[in-house]
């Protein structure tokens, strides 16, 4: 069965508000299971799209956007293992596999948009120092909509306009290029540890840096803990040694202060 | 160091709450350089805008000083953003502040994607997709109930972090430069923990020595000198770029970019 004009725009503006909710983790309406329903309700085929969520929802059980990582998109494998299960009435399992391609796409899209939006930060910068926060909030809020329209537009093609078309897109598309995204996501994050370094590092705190540093490097863990944990001891370490600092230099300063207080008296005499 | 300190407006209950809510917007602003910084920030604003009240000079360098890289999971946002609006209705240093923030967003995410995509995901996804499966709608249903549920605890999760920060203030306030000196020390420390997990600058280029024998760059020489030395150092060029030549954030961005895409297609990375 194929899909209608009614039907594929209507199957876009959900994609608007699955793709708001991937992009803000909010209600996991994102997730497959959610996406498939939505899809197969649309296309007249319910059934067929709360079957195609939970196969959907266990392949991609595994593939969690964890720690800035971008696994292939839930949502267009949701609508498109939906559709294309619903127009050439493969099985949804095989579904899931020609659904891949679009996912992919989708994927290196997200990635190229948190690599480009980069450049909003400058501008957000400058309403900040000028005290212009509704300018700022709408800057902070235009990736949201920029990446709500990309999922319209990508969405609507796949599903009505250009289904073929895409998938030559996606297969045509020089591995070099999308490697390229890849490696620029890889890296980018060191311009946001140069600015944060701008501003926190002095150089007494070298040491410090390059312990966390070698810490991470060999103590292979999934999160940061142990560094953090090593972070911690070495404040501690440092807190204690200040505070006697400290200490000592009161009694040091009164001391002092004593001795000239009884130097003064004596001049009386 | 009690007289530096400036009276600020107490935040309310109500104020938490619609701090938990905003924390809804954290991925709102994401890219590549920073992270959720912005959106981070744009959460963050209305309550730092009641603490600051007429303190406008005092409100833009608040706002400026959120502005760096952040990346945590986002059930765990609303608990850093609570702790730091307590910290920031006490008066709190600056450098405190900010080596909090810094230092607890890694681990605290570690915590939180353990808990929502290891735990929680796979446990809902698996109940409810085998109910899916059977073509029931209750798979769906479920899966959405849970997620609207687990985006309401976002309130008391806010609610938890502002309380455990006003607990440990009292103990901050005595010794507010010490503490500000030890706050850096682990935030420097979790820097550099940071800079060797999320920068990834892989070489891949191999050299024939014999037309048996290849060299690979990475794994035989870069990784014996010393692992992660690439990113490491790529950070510090980016740092001393910023701090010392004044480069321009967005040309950073721009070139590492580039280069990303070129490299690649050259075949080295």
């Amino acid at each position: 069965m194929a899909v209608t004009l009614t039907q594929g725009v209507l199957i876009a503006i959900f994609a608007i508000i699955a793709g708001i909710d991937f992009w803000l983790e909010g209600f996991y309406i994102f997730r497959p299971m959610i996406v498939c329903t939505v899809t197969g309700f649309l296309l007249g085929d319910l059934k067929l799209g709360i079957i195609a969520g939970g196969l959907t929802e266990l392949a991609f059980a595994g593939l969690t956007p964890v720690g800035g990582t971008q696994p292939p998109n839930p949502i267009m494998a949701g609508i498109m293992t939906v559709v294309i299960a619903h127009t050439t009435g493969n099985s949804p399992a095989t579904a899931i596999g020609l659904s891949l391609p679009f996912s992919i796409l989708m994927q290196y899209i997200i990635l190229f948009c948190y690599s480009i939006f980069s450049v909003f930060t400058k501008k957000a910068d400058e309403y900040v120092a000028k005290g212009e926060f509704r300018k700022f909030g709408m800057i902070v809020l235009l990736p949201t909509v920029l990446v709500a329209l990309l999922y319209s537009a990508f969405s609507f093609l796949s599903v009505y306009g250009a289904q073929n078309l895409m998938k030559t897109l996606v297969n045509s598309m020089p591995t070099w290029l999308s490697h390229g995204f890849t490696i620029a996501g890889g890296i980018l994050p060191a311009v946001g540890f140069g600015l944060l370094l701008k501003s926190m590092l002095k150089v007494k705190y070298v040491p410090y840096l390059l312990l966390g540093f070698t810490a991470a490097c060999f103590i292979k863990f999934g999160n940061l803990m142990p560094v953090a944990i090593i972070g911690a001891s070495l404040a501690w370490i440092e807190y204690g040694r200040e505070k006697k600092e400290q200490e000592v230099n009161k009694k040091f300063k009164n001391m002092e202060k004593s001795l000239e207080n009884v130097g003064g008296e004596e001049d009386g005499i | 160091m009690e007289s530096e300190k400036k009276a600020r407006n107490k935040l309310s209950r109500r104020d938490i709450t619609k701090l938990g809510l905003l924390s809804l917007f954290n991925q709102s602003g994401m890219n590549y350089q920073r992270m959720q910084a912005d959106g981070w920030t744009f959460a963050m604003i209305p309550s730092l805008k009641k603490v600051y009240g007429d303190d406008k000079k005092g409100l833009i360098e608040a706002v400026k000083s959120n502005l760096q890289f952040i990346n945590t999971n986002n059930y765990a946002a609303p608990l850093l953003m609570g702790l730091e609006a307590s910290l920031e209705e006490n008066g709190e240093e600056r450098s405190t502040i900010d080596g909090l923030r810094v230092a607890l967003f890694g681990p605290i995410a570690g915590i939180g994607d353990a808990i929502t995509w290891y735990t929680i995901l796979p446990i809902v996804a698996g109940v409810t997709a085998s109910f899916a499966k059977q073509g029931s709608i209750l798979g769906p249903l479920v899966f959405f109930i849970v997620y609207v549920a687990m985006f309401l605890a976002r309130i008391p999760i806010a609610h938890l972090g502002y309380s455990a920060g006003t607990k440990a203030i009292s103990k901050i306030h005595e010794n507010s430069a010490i503490v500000a000196h030890a706050a850096s020390v682990l935030g420097c420390t979790v820097i550099g923990g940071l800079i060797a997990t999320y920068v990834q600058i892989d070489v891949v280029t191999k050299i024939q020595v014999t037309s048996s024998h290849t060299i690979s760059i990475q794994k035989e020489f870069f990784d014996n000198i010393f692992p992660n030395i690439l990113p490491l150092g790529y950070t510090f060029l980016l740092y001393w770029l910023l701090k010392k030549k004044n480069v321009n954030p967005v040309t950073l961005i721009i070139l590492t970019f580039l280069l990303s895409i070129l490299f690649s297609w050259m075949g080295v990375l």
